[in-house]
């Protein structure tokens, strides 16, 4: 993993009106008003949430007329959810053969057992 | 913030839960005994060829883990809190063979773990079975500077069935 772009990318997903953004554009593009829309916040308010995830590479700019939409970056986001992805193998492997483990002891076919 | 009577219930970080046919007892001894916890230890594909344990607060649990390919990972725990048979909180690192704690990049990998991590793993007896929830708090350092790590790990699940399809 390159140094620093997970760290900015757990950073930008820290603040749950960045989240609720991203969440927003997993649907599809939009604008910036109709990101503030669901917000009790400013125009300029939504753009500085919009700043912090485009320079994540969370979130992109198009360039149609003057509307620019925003749109999902994916990239970055999947590189979070391998190293979430990498935290949990560890631990369905552990878990599945601490199960097969436990049958086996309690079958009664291990020497261990006191 | 209120989260009922799991006083863990609104830590960050991951949780990751299952339910073991099996006695509390047992799955506690399968959680703090070398010879046993050699025998699930580690992803799948690895194995443990080593684990020691000094089972008092302060011991340390230090393990090696190999992987498919005969590449070795070491790895330590400071226990901090034991309540047996309920609970363990450790706190968990990188190790080198002599047990010093190192650097995720000493294994080659990435300089956004953090350098210790505390894992909190609670068994809770149902009927006859064992539920076993592992909590960790070993987030990337981010959001622990913000102060807010809360959330993200929710975030990535549900953004999980968006990037399945992206």
């Amino acid at each position: 993993m390159p140094t620093g772009t997970l760290d900015a990318t757990f950073a930008a997903l820290a603040d749950p009106t960045r989240r609720a953004i991203l969440a927003r554009l997993a649907s599809g593009e939009a604008s910036v008003n109709e990101l503030a829309e669901p917000f009790d916040m400013t125009l300029p308010g939504v753009s500085k949430h919009l700043k912090v995830l485009e320079r994540a590479g969370l979130v992109s700019r198009g360039r149609v007329a003057q509307s620019r939409p925003c749109r999902l970056e994916a990239a970055p986001l999947r590189e979070a959810a391998d190293w979430v992805e990498s935290y949990r193998r560890f631990w369905e492997g552990s878990f599945d053969r601490l199960e097969d483990y436990l049958r086996e002891l309690q079958r009664g076919d291990d020497d261990e057992r006191r | 913030m209120t989260n009922g009577d799991d006083p863990d219930a609104g830590r960050p970080g991951l949780a990751v839960t299952r339910v073991f046919a099996a006695p509390r007892e047992l799955v506690f001894r399968a959680w703090t005994e070398p010879e046993r916890l050699k025998r699930w230890w580690g992803p799948k594909g690895f194995t443990t060829p080593f684990c020691a344990v000094d089972l008092r607060e302060g011991g340390v649990l230090l393990y090696c883990m190999r992987s498919s390919e005969g590449r070795d990972f070491w790895g330590r725990g400071v226990f901090r809190e034991i309540v047996v048979p309920e609970r363990l909180v450790l706190a968990m690192s990188f190790a080198d063979a002599e047990g010093n704690v190192v650097l995720a990049t000493y294994y080659g990998l990435s300089p956004d773990w953090p350098l210790e991590s505390l894992m909190t793993v609670t068994f809770e007896e149902l009927a006859g079975a064992t539920r076993v929830a592992v909590r960790d708090e070993g987030v990337p350092p981010g959001p622990d500077a913000d102060g807010t790590r809360q959330g993200w790990a929710e975030m990535l699940d549900g953004l999980a069935a968006y990037l399945a399809k992206a």
